[in-house]
């Protein structure tokens, strides 16, 4: 297990460089000059090839990026521009209030979307399948950024029952009011998962039931119960597998929803850099994001291995 | 759209044989919500293409004093939008371009896709070591996020989109086009074509090919309703389709305030992105099933 | 940890109902307004705010005071100059380039230091000396702009200032009513970091900041030793929260979440007004209007060409769009202004004139203008960017000019509006839409069409140059009686028109959208206005 799993860590190293190459050229893709906007307006030749030396981009791009990277491992990602605060901590602030979103959209999603999968694979080509399946593609068919504007205007405008943006005054805390903010959008977050992990799970445990062992195992008297048990343990790592990619997804994904909410996040970051063309905070945020998203890769396999001990050896 | 899941399914070659094909098309039309979708794809298609002929009002050509009329206005059969245009004529005029953003980027990634999944799974060795692993790093970014980072980066435009998007799309196809050809190469009688000397080229083409292109395919269309809705958030967002242009992403936008004056007219867009999305992983399920791919 | 995850979780399914309760009260006591401001961030704390007029106006003139400031207690008549922090100032009579401003002897900062010359003359260096060690050039990037006439500066005593300008001008009070004053003992306190100061700054205004989160929230308190005690606020405390976009903001104030908002969008309006919250207006010196580009080879450098476009658009059509809030433009000043005049060329809607003067300058249906327009989907005072902007492209559409946009963010735009026409970030863009703040004579006319203050040196975006125009301008400065100035002044204006210098388009009647809750609240003509008469019911 630990060989396998520092194997995974070291293949793990590579990706995460060559993420971070792409975070880098991020800002060299980008059409103009990534000082123009930091750039005293009246800045004279000299004083902006004195500023271009300041931020390094004088230097040739493998220079600027060992320098970037050396300095990104630290925990620097450089200044925003827009608003001359740290980029790390502009994005510890939004990754803390996105993991919290994302979150709470997992735990709406994922038993709801495991339920209804198990109850289509189990009923397979039933009234049940077709009309969970209908729920399903439904889901993943949504515009979901277009589902939560017209959830504000029911739940927030009509009813006045939950907040219509905002995480709540201050820092997050478990009262009522921080989670009436949350309700909204990671409900609106977790429909298109909803979708996805029915799919899958009933394509998984309508796969299991038709197998032989199944039928052995019925054979053998054993109650439904009991067999069920038997297929979620098939099911478990392939699913679990599923959820934490989709959780991956849910925290890199939510930037339509946080606009949406004004969720104070790492989408929302996302687009303020995108619309003040701030690309370190662009570069910083995706850096995270993506970081992030090649641990949690990490680790849902690792505990897919652990669960599945035929996987090792594969 | 925020999290659709572009995990590489695990894909079995198909054997090939006589009269597969017309056994795929029998099978397709027995299931009547997949022709039904096709149908519903294939109107949405042909009025995209033949917009110009339709006989509907100028799509850019407004009056501020229509604006927002509701559903069955007298010469305004889906009334008019924020700016007092015909919706109808922007809804299918938005249809062309939102579905030319959401399904060239299919395209061209699956030609691209297949092209590098085929040659990494063909070659093996130190070549598929090196593409799959840029893949791997891709694939490191959940869809939306290298998306829009890509998309910010570049600004807006409809070629930017298409760029933008074309990245997304090109790892996760590869990667099935690469673990098909792995598994096609390993079969005996790809074998036996090498070893009665015949050259990679006429081997990919006429034993590799015929193997990968049907999953590819399968894969490749259920695709097409994932980058529909993630091209129409970015146009959302302000980073895809320029205004004025009529595009469904983008209308939303536009008429996000006028969801309190004319709900429905707001709504429309987000229905058409929703029917057209719906009806695409709809067919992608039924040919899927016609064509024998197992997932 | 899962266990308490997921007992949370369960509790989260029964919240709605739980929240029925929670909403019917929300829970804050009668003394607290809070604002959703139009803006991404919270403006810039450290003194010169960033973020353009609501900056100034929420986050400036709250925190912070000038010399000048404005009066803000009238709703029926246009706003004058009034004593800020400086009590008097006049012109030396025989060297008008020597200003003397003597200061208030009472003020103090927040942080308990005491307010003098020597302060106003260290804030002006912090903008304008680049080589002083409190420099800073996210302030300086605000504020040096707004006084390009000053040229020096000293402390006569502790309490009066000489402030020398480069040539005799006339509009120097209303160039320093934009630059406030930071306090030094505080910035020096805070190991003289400005990144430090944001955090917890210390001016003289009326409001302290007491709590400030990056892009989510500030939180100001009454400073109950402000200097006028009839400006202490009669609030317990103001929240501001940036809310860019426009449903959200929208949906905030109907659910409850604030009590305040800027610039509701005009289609949420009836349901605003429906759900019983008020929307308060006024007409205030507001100019929206595209800033043509006149560097060779911009199409907009023909005269046929801008008056055709002025002549294209239909302004009344677009005041539909903007239920009923705007005043269609006439000139560049509101047709309400004492500077209006009597220009020749009238600014109305007539398509067939248009036409024929894009026919005369060579244009037509086979042969369109093309060109690239700059604009920002949001901003202090923009109105409706998106489908205004998209208006006048169909507008011009119609008489053969084809604009392409070139969309940035607010912040970015303004950066790209100090750097000028030929700054390569406006990607070749003609045109910039902006809203102009034209209160006084400088911020009106003289800071877009001077030649010496072509951008970067100055916000004559376009690099217009006509000598003639310097001459009306010089006219103006030098002129220090105001009535004669006001002459001048219309003169000026009538040429603005006559030459059609701008696409104009419309003037703005700031709306807000208010709580019934909210009282007290007098509206001026300006765009700033005064938080400490406001209550809370």
């Amino acid at each position: 297990m630990l060989v396998y799993f520092l194997r995974r860590l070291l293949y793990v190293c590579p990706v995460a460089l060559g993420v971070s190459i792409i975070c880098f050229m991020l800002v060299h893709i980008a059409p103009g000059d990534p000082l123009t906007s930091v750039m005293a307006v009246d800045a004279t030749a000299q004083e902006q090839a004195a500023m271009r030396a300041a931020y390094g981009l004088d230097k040739p791009l493998p220079t600027q990026y060992a320098i970037w990277l050396g300095k990104a491992v630290q925990g620097d990602l450089g200044k925003s521009i827009a608003s001359g605060r740290p980029v790390a901590d502009e994005v510890g602030r939004a990754v803390k209030n996105s993991l919290m979103l994302a979150f709470a959209a997992s735990l709406l999603a994922f038993p709801i979307g495991t339920s209804l999968g198990f109850l289509a694979g189990y009923f397979r080509d039933s009234w049940v399948d077709r009309l969970v399946m209908s729920i399903a593609i439904a889901g993943v068919s949504l515009p979901n950024y277009w589902l939560g504007i017209v959830l504000v205007i029911i739940f927030s405008v009509t009813l006045g029952w939950l907040p219509a943006m905002g995480a709540g005054a201050g820092d997050w805390a478990w009262d009522l009011t921080h989670l009436s903010h949350l309700v909204l959008p990671a409900v609106t977050l977790a429909v298109v998962p909803i979708g996805i992990v029915a799919r899958t799970m009933r394509a998984l445990v309508g796969e299991i039931y038709s197998m032989d062992f199944v039928q052995a195992l019925y054979a053998k008297g054993l109650e439904p119960l009991d067999v069920l048990r038997h297929v979620i343990r098939n099911v478990a790592p392939t699913g679990l597998s599923v959820m934490g990619i989709q959780l991956g997804y849910l925290l890199g994904g939510s930037i339509l929803i946080e606009t949406v909410f004004n969720w104070p996040g790492t989408g929302f970051l996302l687009s303020s850099a995108i619309f003040q063309r701030d690309l370190p905070l662009l570069q910083g945020t995706i850096l995270v994001l993506a970081l992030f998203f090649v641990v949690l890769n990490l680790a849902v396999d690792v505990a897919q291995a652990a669960i599945d001990p035929r996987i090792k050896r594969s | 759209m925020a999290n659709i899941s572009l995990g590489a399914e695990v894909v079995m070659p198909v054997e090939q044989r006589r009269g597969y094909w017309s056994s795929v098309v029998r099978r397709f039309l027995r299931n009547p919500v997949a022709v039904g979708c096709a149908v519903v794809l294939l109107a949405l298609i042909l009025a995209a293409i033949f917009a110009p002929y339709l006989d509907l009002a100028d799509p850019y050509k407004g009056s501020m004093i229509k604006r927002l009329r509701p559903l069955g206005t007298d010469g305004f059969p889906l009334g008019t939008d924020e700016q007092g245009r015909d919706m109808l004529a922007r809804l299918i005029y938005g249809g062309r371009l939102t579905l030319y953003i959401g399904l060239v980027p299919v395209v061209l990634a699956f030609f691209i896709g297949t092209a590098l999944g085929v040659t990494a799974g063909y070659a093996g060795g130190f070549v598929n070591t090196l593409i799959m692993r840029v893949v791997d790093i891709f694939f490191a970014f959940p869809s939306v996020l290298l998306a829009i980072a890509i998309s910010g980066a570049l600004g807006a435009g409809i070629i930017n989109s298409l760029v933008s998007l074309t990245i997304v799309f090109i790892p996760p196809i590869t990667r099935v086009a690469e673990s098909v050809t792995s598994s096609v190469r390993a079969l005996d009688y790809v074998d036996a074509a090498r070893a009665s000397g015949a050259g990679a080229f006429t081997i990919v083409r006429v034993h590799v090919l015929g193997n990968v292109l049907g999953p590819v395919f399968v894969y490749a269309t259920s695709l097409t309703s994932v980058c529909m809705i993630l091209a129409a958030g970015l146009s959302f967002l302000g980073i895809g389709v320029k205004p004025p242009e009529p595009e469904w992403g983008l209308m939303l936008n536009t008429l996000r305030t006028a969801i309190y004056i004319n709900p429905m007219i707001a709504a429309l867009p987000g229905i058409m992105i929703f029917i057209t999305s719906l009806c695409l992983n709809l067919l992608s399920d039924g040919l899927r099933s016609a064509m024998n791919v197992k997932d | 940890m899962l266990k308490k995850a997921l007992r949370q979780a369960s509790f989260a399914v029964a919240l709605p109902f739980a929240l029925m309760l929670g909403a019917t009260g929300h829970a804050y006591a009668g003394g607290t307004l809070r604002i959703g401001m139009t803006a991404a961030d919270i403006p810039l704390t450290t003194g010169q705010t960033d973020q353009g007029g609501e900056g100034q106006r929420i986050m400036g003139y709250t925190v912070y005071d000038s010399l000048v400031e404005w009066d803000l207690t009238s709703a029926d008549k246009p706003s004058g100059l009034v004593p800020g922090l400086a009590t008097e100032w006049k012109v030396d009579e025989t060297d008008k380039t020597k200003w003397v401003f003597k200061l208030r002897n009472d003020v103090t900062f927040h942080d308990g230091a005491k307010f003098t010359a020597a302060d106003v003359v260290w804030n002006l260096d912090k903008l304008l000396k680049s080589d002083s060690e409190q420099f800073d050039q996210r302030q300086a990037a605000q504020g040096k702009s707004r006084i390009p006439a000053v040229a020096s500066y000293k402390a006569i005593d502790d309490y009066s200032v000489e402030v020398t300008t480069k040539v005799p001008d006339a509009t120097l009070p209303y160039q320093l009513s934009w630059i406030l004053m930071s306090s030094r003992a505080n910035w020096e306190a805070k190991g003289k970091s400005w990144d430090e100061v944001a955090k917890s700054p210390s001016g003289t205004g009326p409001w302290k900041l007491t709590a400030f989160v990056p892009r989510e929230r500030a939180e100001m308190v009454p400073n109950t030793a402000y200097w006028d005690k009839a400006r202490v606020p009669k609030l317990d405390k103001m929240v501001l929260i940036p809310l860019p976009e426009p449903n959200a903001r929208s949906a905030a104030l109907m659910s409850g979440q604030v009590d305040w908002i800027e610039a509701p969008a005009p289609d949420t309006i009836p349901a605003i007004t429906g759900a019983g919250y008020k929307i308060v207006s006024n007409a205030y010196p507001h100019n929206w209007t595209w800033h043509l580009s006149r560097l060779p080879g911009s199409p907009w450098n023909d005269i046929r060409v801008r008056k055709a476009a002025n002549l294209a658009i239909d302004r009344e059509g677009m005041k539909e769009l903007l239920g009923g809030l705007m005043i269609p433009a006439k000139g560049f000043f509101p047709p309400s202004s004492q500077w209006f005049g009597k220009p020749t060329f009238d600014v109305k809607y007539d398509l067939d004139a248009a036409k024929a003067l894009m026919q005369e300058a060579g244009y037509g249906p086979d042969k369109h203008m093309k060109v690239k327009a700059l604009i920002s989907p949001s901003g202090s005072g923009q109105m409706l960017p998106l489908p205004m902007n998209e208006y006048i492209q169909q507008s011009l559409a119609e008489i053969w000019i084809d604009v392409d946009f070139v969309v940035v963010e607010w912040n970015q735009m303004i950066n790209l509006w100090r750097a000028g026409a030929t700054d390569p970030g406006v990607q070749g863009a003609m045109s910039i839409n902006f809203t102009y703040f034209i209160q006084d004579p400088f911020t009106g006319l003289i800071r877009h069409m001077a030649s010496e203050l072509k951008a970067p040196n100055g916000t004559n975006w376009g690099h217009y140059s006509d000598p003639e125009m310097d001459k009306l301008f010089a006219e103006i400065k030098n002129t220090f009686d105001p009535e004669k100035q006001d002459e001048v002044m219309r003169r000026t204006h009538e040429k603005f028109v006559n030459d059609a210098l701008f696409l104009l388009v419309t003037h703005d009647v700031a709306p807000r959208a208010i709580s019934p809750k909210v009282k007290g609240y007098v509206q001026a003509q300006n765009w700033f206005q005064n938080f400490s008469s406001i209550t809370m019911e």
